[in-house]
């Protein structure tokens, strides 16, 4: 198992340099003009340009550059904003930036996953009943049309209805609910569909026929077989989206004006902020590498079949 | 000898229809049996017979769309045909009467230990806790033959073979001591040596725990080494039975003659293997005379016009042919058949 599990993790952090280094080599390849705010490339001489691109280090060899925003990393500097927020260290922007999309994106997976498996077992135990036939509905809805409609609609007939301010204050809990509500939407109807499914495929199996024969209870089987097997294919994938919550969402928390990191990215690549796309890019490839990894890990835990370390499979073999 | 036994199941001309896409389907076509405290009573016939529907019944675990029509099950002075809600039949399930199925790969969950499969029907039925339950699970998995009880109790099923599975299954099944068990083809799915060992297994606990089995099986093999009776069964319905060597030996009914000549064992080298023509009748439609008539070489006019009666061939052997009827023509059986009742008579031991 350990020996599986060093094995992942550097095969994990190799995902992550490679990612990375593309990154930071496409990002050379843009016009240098992406490195000043407008005003200064109008205003600076074209030896001032060449000057101040000399100072940021953009003309040195790519390897060096590389090789100064891996140093940098390690000593645990992301370097500074350019453009986006000029002359900011980006560990202070993140710092700010990261909680509000963190708060809001573990509320909203919260609700998500109670909700959703709320709805998932409903559907799932009323099958073909009115239940489920409400439950598609509401899930065909949320993933045929596009969000930005609904999005848009909730915020403007709920908050009128209840006389509650149109964004996000952060100081009056009352705007914490639609963004959150919102973000929940199509959380909650992708893990009720997904449940729903799983659990209609256990329930058709032969051991839960068995299991009928034995004489248990429905609701017995319901929950002790039916529930337990269908959870496990999906919390493979509750590591990767809780650890991307940091990365928040561009719909919501622009219509809400909440200051998190959703759109960050967007707006630092149409900047050419290459210092802070840089630090993104590897921020969410470590997050999402390190999410499949740990939805892996867990998978072996709470399914016996899946055996990570290849020593004891060999000693398995031999006992047969 | 058998009619003093004690009758345990009288199952009682059962019709048993399944709604599918609108039409009508008639899976089992008024069968009747009875079941004697102790016995084994074997069931054979071809796939589509409903054999396993008919079993399925005594449990109420007909799919969705299937139901009992008409007649009765009765079991312990209840009529199990007129249950209508599953609290009647938990009751039943698991503890009076249980069942194990084909498949012994796909029928246990495969996320839950063994032990805690059999414990949960064993602190459900017989409401033990959970450390009298452990002891109990343990003692039913040696009784099944499962070395080294203590450690598999902690495996999950993947770690079993495919007939230690097998075991494991009816460990549970009997784990609770019903008063009945219905094998669905339990030994189809593994190998033959294997399969001599779980009948061999079978055949100790039910002398043990005192319970009846049912036998469900195309294998004609295993019948002649497990059962007391045979029924055979074709197109939804009971054509014959009796005790083993009566119908093995001494089979009436045309369809346990082809059913029996088809067998590669009783073949004589050289000569062609006997096949049964045609297929079996459309459930759908109503069946008219004998269901097995147009697929019998030797029908009789009758045979297609109105379905025959029972007739006792002896106290314990019955068969549905108009051939016993006494003004019946003369009809020979096979050879094959005939020859059967030649070497019954040298006492051959027909094993598998």
């Amino acid at each position: 198992m350990s020996r599986y599990i060093v094995k992942r993790i550097l095969q994990s952090l190799l995902t992550v340099v490679i990612v990375v280094i593309a990154v930071f080599l496409l990002l050379r390849l843009m016009p240098t003009s992406g490195y000043f705010t407008r005003d200064d490339y109008i205003n600076m001489t074209e030896e001032m340009r060449s000057a101040y691109l000399r100072n940021l280090g953009i003309t040195d060899p790519a390897v060096i550059q590389l090789q100064r925003f891996f140093a940098g990393v390690f000593r645990g500097d992301l370097g500074r904003s350019i453009t986006v927020y000029p002359k900011l260290p980006i560990s202070t922007i993140l710092a700010e930036k990261v909680p509000y999309s963190l708060w809001f994106g573990l509320a909203s997976m919260f609700i998500s996953v109670t909700l959703g498996f709320g709805l998932g077992i409903l559907m799932a135990r009323f099958k073909d009943r009115w239940p489920d036939h409400l439950g598609t509905a509401y899930v065909v809805a949320v993933r045929a049309i596009p969000s930005l409609i609904y999005l848009f609609l909730i915020q403007i007939w709920v908050t009128g209805i209840m006389r509650w301010p149109m964004v996000f204050y952060e100081d009056r809990p009352v705007t914490w609910i639609l963004p959150v509500v919102s973000l929940s939407l199509t959380g909650i109807a992708w893990y009720g569909i997904w449940l729903r499914r799983f659990m209609v495929d256990e329930e058709n199996r032969d051991y839960i026929k068995f299991a009928r024969s034995k004489g248990l209870s429905q609701k017995y089987i319901m929950r002790h077989h039916v529930l337990r097997n269908a959870v496990v294919p999906l919390v493979q994938y509750l590591p990767v989206q809780l650890l991307l919550t940091i990365a928040g969402s561009l719909i919501i928390e622009s219509i809400y004006s909440i200051p998190g990191m959703g759109g960050l990215l967007v707006y630092a690549i149409k900047q050419q902020d290459n210092n802070l796309v840089q630090v993104l890019v590897l921020i969410y490839a470590v997050l999402g590498v390190a999410g499949v990894f740990v939805g892996d890990l867990l998978m072996a835990f709470v399914d016996p079949r899946i055996r990570l370390a290849e020593k004891k499979k060999k000693k398995e073999a031999l006992r047969v | 000898m058998t009619e003093t036994r004690e009758k345990i199941l009288r199952v009682e001309d059962v019709v048993i229809r399944f709604n599918l896409r609108g039409k009508e389907l008639t899976a089992v076509r008024s069968a009747s049996l009875d079941l004697y405290k102790g016995e084994t009573l074997a069931i054979v016939g071809e796939s589509g017979s409903g054999k396993s529907v008919f079993t399925k019944s005594f449990l109420g675990m007909l799919d969705k769309n299937g139901r009992v029509a008409s007649g009765n099950i009765l079991f312990e002075g209840e009529n199990l045909a007129e249950f209508t809600r599953e609290e009647q039949w938990l009751k039943i399930r698991g503890r009076k009467i249980a069942m194990i199925f084909q498949d012994p790969m796909t029928a246990l969950n495969p996320l839950k230990t063994i032990g805690e499969q059999i414990r949960e029907v064993i602190t459900l039925h017989r409401g033990m806790n959970r450390q009298e339950a452990r002891e109990e699970a343990l003692a039913m998995l040696g009784k099944v033959g499962i070395g080294d009880a203590a450690q598999r109790y902690g495996q999950y099923p993947h770690e079993f073979s495919g007939g230690m599975r097998q075991r494991v299954v009816i460990a549970i099944a009997a784990a609770c001591r019903p008063d009945i068990l219905i094998c669905d083809e339990p030994t189809t799915a593994l190998d033959v040596t294997i399969q001599a060992q779980i009948l061999e297994n079978l055949k100790e606990l039910q002398r043990e725990m005192g319970m009846s089995i049912i036998f469900i099986t195309h294998d004609l093999g295993v019948v002649a080494n497990v059962a007391d009776r045979v029924a055979v069964m074709y197109a939804g319905e009971i054509v014959e039975y009796g005790r083993t060597p009566e119908v093995f030996y001494d089979p009436r009914h045309p369809y346990s003659w082809a059913l029996l000549a088809s067998l590669p064992q009783l073949g004589e080298k050289g000569e062609d293997l006997y096949t049964i023509h045609g297929t079996p009748p459309n459930l759908f439609k109503e069946i008219k005379g004998d269901a097995f008539a147009p697929r019998n070489p030797r029908a009789l006019k009758i045979d297609f016009e109105e379905a025959p009666p029972w007739f006792a061939v002896s106290d314990t052997h019955f068969a549905k042919t108009w051939l016993l009827h006494e003004s019946a023509p003369e009809v020979e059986a096979p050879k094959i058949i005939q020859r059967l009742k030649e070497k019954s008579l040298k006492g051959l031991d027909y094993g598998s």
